[in-house]
């Protein structure tokens, strides 16, 4: 039997980037018509959309993961 | 010191995005105007007010616009009318910038975008060939869908290749090498393009694009099948190719050694398979359907590191080409974070289930999907045949019923896709647990 590890870390983990992912989610979709003129500008405004894209994937990334490990759901031999 | 010469790698990249960005070509098309209608006019023209310059322009409404058709004060995208390189003052069509998103249309795009992310993450490539259309049929423009599904493209592609270069599969040397020719190749694309849409326009263009797609598709799919079935039937494990076999003994220098992938090769035989990857990215929008062939059977890596060292690639192509969309303000954030919301898990339970399947099991899928995929496009030549004038008009039952085929094959094409390699990971995560216990 291998040693069981213990869960608790990695669920305040996917906690705390569920709570993030999800309140920049709120934020964005809250102000939606700010967001789609602004970032819809054109010229250096592209930050705006390719800044945001790579934020959420961090973070929305990291949720992911420690969700898919709280699941059980790891790659084979546990890299 | 590996870290350094890894930044060093990654800035000659960006130098050599941002000097192709700078050098135009991709993007939008020019006769594609942004902004607000602010008026119509008795003869049959309207005001319109251009975003961002806040420039007005009274263009000519086409006659089969209606004056009441024509919407007030909301972001519209224009396209004019071309009378060869000459762009009119007359709008050809008119479409809403930013879709009504009710549920329904969420939940569609969270499914596309999961099984989008499943997908990319196993084979390296994919869920751009559903992603536009769907989004398309959803009611969105051409140019924002293209736009949004590749700001969408890039994160996931990074989140995708972080994984599998942690699983040990990814080479990040090899996929900036390939990525760097690849944006020639882009460019390359980009000219014939330009030259099939001068010569023989709108249709010629599509017809072109179709051609290549069911050629390509037909051939490599193919191949890549029948080289997975091999494999599964002896249940060996995969050979390298004699064609890449050959090409490694070949001593051109500059050799470069890709540790990752286990393989000292020429920079002459990858900067092709690079090219050609990119020149497919600008015709089909999926560079991965030649890039991962030809580096299993080209370069010689294994489908592991291939499908993995794609997702570099389709990282650095993917944030050059979002730049290039986002510098003519046409993605809908919206949009690339609701996919993005399913897709993040997609890629990272693709790539997971990577580690749990056999290596031709990714071939399977992958020569599955092109076969599949080239169905639709296939359903859209007698179309394009009709327009050019090849063959007499279709009624528009069989228009519709061709439309359907294309849809529908690609839908059948992710289903196909998720159910195999669902199936494939449940199998090899019961074993792992079975023969771990």
């Amino acid at each position: 039997m291998k040693p069981k590890k213990s869960k608790g870390p990695l669920a305040i983990k996917t906690l705390i980037f569920g709570a993030i992912s999800g309140a920049l989610y709120y934020l964005l979709f809250s102000n939606v018509d700010w967001v789609t003129t602004t970032y819809t500008m054109g010229g250096w405004h592209t930050v705006y959309p390719v800044g945001t894209a790579l934020i959420f994937s961090f973070v929305h990334g990291a949720f992911a993961s420690n969700f898919l490990s709280l699941l059980g759901i790891e790659p084979k031999g546990g890299h | 010191m590996k870290r350094l010469v890894l930044t060093l790698a990654i800035m000659l990249v960006c130098c050599f995005t941002a000097s192709a960005v700078l050098a135009g070509g991709g993007g939008p098309p020019k006769n594609l105007i942004k902004g607000f209608f602010i008026k119509v006019n008795p003869d049959h023209t309207a005001i319109f007010k251009m975003d961002v310059t806040g420039e007005e322009r009274t263009l000519k409404l086409s006659e089969d616009i209606k004056p009441e058709d024509v919407p007030m004060n909301r972001k519209v995208l224009v396209t004019l009318k071309t009378e060869g390189h000459e762009i009119t003052n007359e709008v050809k069509r008119i479409s809403i910038m930013f879709i009504n998103l009710p549920a329904s249309k969420v939940v569609a795009l969270l499914v596309v975008g999961l099984i989008g992310g499943l997908l990319s993450g196993f084979i390296g490539s994919g869920g751009a060939f559903v992603l536009t259309p769907s989004m398309m049929s959803l009611g969105v423009p051409g140019a924002v869908a293209v736009a949004s599904n590749m700001c969408h493209k890039f994160p996931k592609a990074m989140v995708g290749a972080y994984k599998r270069w942690k699983y040990g599969q990814a080479d990040v040397k090899l996929g900036l090498f390939m990525a760097a020719s690849a944006i020639v190749g882009v460019q390359i694309g980009i000219q014939i393009q330009k030259y099939i849409l001068d010569h023989w326009g709108n249709a010629g263009s599509n017809l072109y694009v179709s051609l290549m797609f069911v050629i390509i598709l037909v051939v490599v799919g193919t191949y890549v099948f029948y080289d997975a079935y091999k494999l599964s039937k002896g249940g060996k494990e995969a050979e390298t190719t004699k064609l890449a076999l050959a090409l490694q003994k070949i001593n051109l220098p500059p050799m470069i050694h890709f540790k990752q992938a286990g393989i000292r090769i020429s920079i002459w035989f990858t900067i092709p398979v690079g090219v050609a990857t990119g020149m497919l990215a600008a015709t089909i929008a999926v560079g991965g359907f030649i890039g991962v062939p030809g580096l299993i059977y080209v370069i010689g890596a294994s489908a592991v590191v291939a499908s993995a060292t794609e997702l570099v690639i389709a990282f650095v192509m993917g944030m050059w080409g979002s730049i290039q969309w986002g510098l003519s303000g046409l993605i809908d954030i919206r949009l690339t974070l609701l996919i993005l919301a399913a897709s993040l898990f997609g890629v990272q339970l693709g790539a997971l289930g990577t580690t749990y399947v056999k290596d031709y099991m990714i071939k399977i899928v992958m020569g599955a999907v092109m076969l599949i995929v080239s169905v639709s496009r296939g359903a859209k030549i007698p179309g394009y045949l009709a327009d050019l004038g090849l063959r007499p008009p279709l009624s528009p039952e069989t228009t519709a019923l061709y439309d359907a085929i294309s849809f529908w094959a690609l839908v059948a094409a992710l289903g196909a896709a998720g159910i195999i390699i669902s199936a494939a990971m449940i199998r090899g995560m019961l074993q792992a647990r079975a023969e771990g216990s």
